[in-house]
């Protein structure tokens, strides 16, 4: 049985998409099983238009300049590599109901689900992060 | 720098963590089973990296040569027929009888049939690197009447390599098991 490692993304800036999408591939192209929550802000990581222009953390713009140097896939590159890798990726309905979202404006491959959803997934995951 | 021989060249060059990874999981997925990759990466997380995810995954990795900013890592892909145990070839001996031999300055012919990467970054000092898929072809190479010990890394390919030998009229051929997995005696590297 491979490894299972289950994901919250509940914060929406570029630093966080990251650290989300980077485990996530890192732990997929590794043989394990994973499985990422967007809920909240986090829905910013899968969403078509905004996860083309995550915000930096305030203060931290002049960051742009190290990923590019460091030639970091930009974040719908990642989400795409996620997706082939067979990461399952679960938008939370109850933050889509709240902010009016159809899952039309996410990208293709996500499915829809409330809490139970993940934590059916993660109940027993080897390792459990949030970010 | 020397090359060494291996089945495909995966060139993650410039990218960064995770990329080395997420690449070499898609190049060893078109691989077959005992085949050799070379990755070469500049991200210097790579080499902990690297041999992390082959220890996850089950390949096997050789080792990395580094070549100013560029480091080249060096990967078997698994393969299931190695986990066997039994093997046909009759003659056997065991990592301590060949170890002896060779302290004892025996005139024996130690052969090496793994791929050329694995011997390079381990093998017993003076043993001739022959891999199994050429043997057939190098028969020439080797003295029939020698006393040959054949080695691997579990001594599953050295069956097969030592029944073959065997078939052709080689005399004094010897399997040793289980090889390089367990060999704690002297060895020879490519990284000193």
């Amino acid at each position: 049985m491979s490894k299972k490692v289950a994901i919250i993304a509940s914060n929406g800036g570029l630093f966080d998409a990251y650290k989300v999408f980077n485990i996530a591939t890192a732990a997929a192209a590794t043989d394990q099983e994973v499985a990422i929550f967007f809920t909240f802000e986090g829905l910013n990581l899968i969403h078509k238009e905004a996860n083309k222009q995550l915000p930096m953390p305030e203060g931290k713009e002049h960051f742009a300049e190290g990923f590019a140097k460091a030639n970091v896939p930009a974040i719908p590159e990642m989400v795409a590599m996620a997706g082939e890798l067979g990461v399952k990726m679960i938008g939370c309905q109850m933050t889509m109901d709240v902010m009016g979202l159809e899952k039309e404006v996410f990208v293709d491959g996500i499915e829809v689900g409330g809490a139970v959803t993940f934590l059916e997934f993660a109940n027993d995951a080897d390792v459990t992060l949030t970010f | 720098m020397e090359t060494l021989k291996t089945d495909f060249v995966l060139d993650a060059k410039g990218l960064a963590c995770p990329m080395p990874i997420v690449k070499t999981k898609k190049a060893m997925n078109d691989l077959e089973a005992g085949q050799v990759v070379e990755v070469q990466a500049t991200d210097k997380g790579s080499k902990a990296d690297i041999k992390a995810w082959a220890e996850s995954t089950g390949h096997q990795y050789l080792g990395t040569i580094e070549e100013g900013e560029v480091l080249k890592h060096y990967l078997r892909k698994s393969s299931n027929d190695e986990a066997k145990t039994e093997t046909k070839h009759p003659v056997v001996a065991t990592n301590e009888e060949l170890e002896k031999k060779l302290q004892g300055n025996e005139s024996i012919v130690v052969l090496d049939v793994r791929e050329e990467a694995e011997y390079a970054f381990n093998h017993i000092p003076n043993a001739i690197c022959i891999p199994l898929g050429q043997l057939e072809d190098r028969f020439t190479e080797l003295d029939q009447e020698a006393e040959i010990f054949v080695v691997c890394r579990t001594g599953s390919r050295s069956d097969f390599a030592a029944q073959k030998l065997a078939q052709n009229g080689f005399k004094k051929v010897t399997n040793v098991i289980p090889g390089m997995s367990g060999w704690t005696g002297s060895t020879t590297t490519i990284n000193n």
